[in-house]
């Protein structure tokens, strides 16, 4: 599981813009917005790392049950493969 | 092939066809001038731009497409600008950029302004400007690409605002947060294809969004929606 090439997410005027480029553009028009949690798990999804390892990580960064960080890892992860931006 | 100075470069343009010189007809300088970039589109771009838009249009008017596309594609990188979908007016010396979904009726908008404050309005493109920043400061150029209606002149202006707009029975305006006009903002401009480029652009972005009002017109087609634009922009 990982984010396809070509998509990247950069902060303009405060916001967390993910937009696809080059061959990607191709299948994903438009731009996806993360909030500050989201920005969180695209960063640990871009380097690679598994959803254990994402809720681990945000466990060190978030005072929050697990079980509501297992439910945040995993509906992201829903979203992102529902718009195709998951390999 | 011939030469234009646009937005304070000059562009060496390599073209196939007629239609690209003639386009650029009030940008043409002396051949012989320094260069700061170079275009040459193939028949595979011409092509791809075909199929982008109509079948039945020119190979020349598709080149023009496939030209500008390139020219567009070079600047955030290279001379920290962007073309910025949208209508560019002047007006008392403050500089606006009006942008909707195409159909909306731009044109018509400031159409509506040059009818109601006559002299005091310039349009300086009706479709495609180019914004660039430079030393800081936020500035829109006139292009020969400014859209069907052929709207614009070989000009430049500081971007005092930028405003949306939408259709409403109504109308009104209201200032929006640069965080909302960043969403509305990227309907309107050319992704770039590289990295590097979009890296470039999203720092052009910030700048111009953090340096520049952003305005919600919502607005009819009557002279009152230029006024009520205008007094919500002026200085």
């Amino acid at each position: 599981m990982k984010i396809k090439k070509g998509f990247v997410v950069r902060t303009i005027a405060g916001k967390n813009v993910v937009v696809a480029l080059g061959a990607a553009s191709r299948d994903f028009g438009g731009m996806i917005e993360l909030n500050e949690t989201a920005k969180f798990i695209w960063d640990k999804l871009a380097a690679g790392a598994e959803k254990e390892e994402i809720v681990e990580a945000l466990a060190k960064e978030y005072d929050a049950p697990r079980e509501m960080l297992v439910s945040d890892v995993d509906n992201f992860i829903a979203k992102l493969k529902g718009v195709n931006v998951l390999e | 092939m011939f030469v234009i100075r646009m937005a304070d470069i000059n562009i060496r343009i390599n073209n196939k066809y007629k239609s690209a010189k003639r386009l650029c007809a009030d940008y043409i300088i002396d051949d012989a001038s320094p260069i700061d970039m170079e275009i040459s589109v193939t028949d595979e771009e011409i092509a791809t731009e075909r199929g982008e838009i109509d079948e039945q249009f020119s190979d020349g008017y598709c080149e023009t497409i496939a030209i500008y596309r390139k020219i567009c594609n070079r600047f955030p990188l290279e001379f920290d600008g962007f073309m910025l979908h949208g209508a560019f007016i002047e007006c008392d010396g403050r500089g606006y950029v009006f942008s909707a979904r195409s159909g909306t009726g731009k044109s018509t908008h400031v159409s509506i302004w040059k009818k109601v404050f006559g002299d005091k309005v310039r349009i300086i493109n009706g479709d495609k400007p180019i914004v660039r920043v430079i030393d800081g400061k936020i500035i829109a150029y006139g292009t020969p690409w400014c859209g069907k209606e052929n709207f614009g002149e070989n000009a430049s202006c500081e971007l005092s605002a930028i405003c949306f707009i939408e259709r409403a029975r109504e109308n009104s305006i209201e200032e929006i947060e640069a965080g909302e006009a960043v969403t509305r903002i990227f309907t309107q401009i050319m992704l770039p294809e590289d990295v590097e480029s979009y890296e470039a652009l999203a720092g052009h972005l910030d700048v111009m969004l953090g340096k520049t009002p952003c305005y919600l017109l919502r607005c009819n087609m009557e002279d009152e929606a230029a006024l009520v634009a205008y007094e919500k922009m002026k200085a």
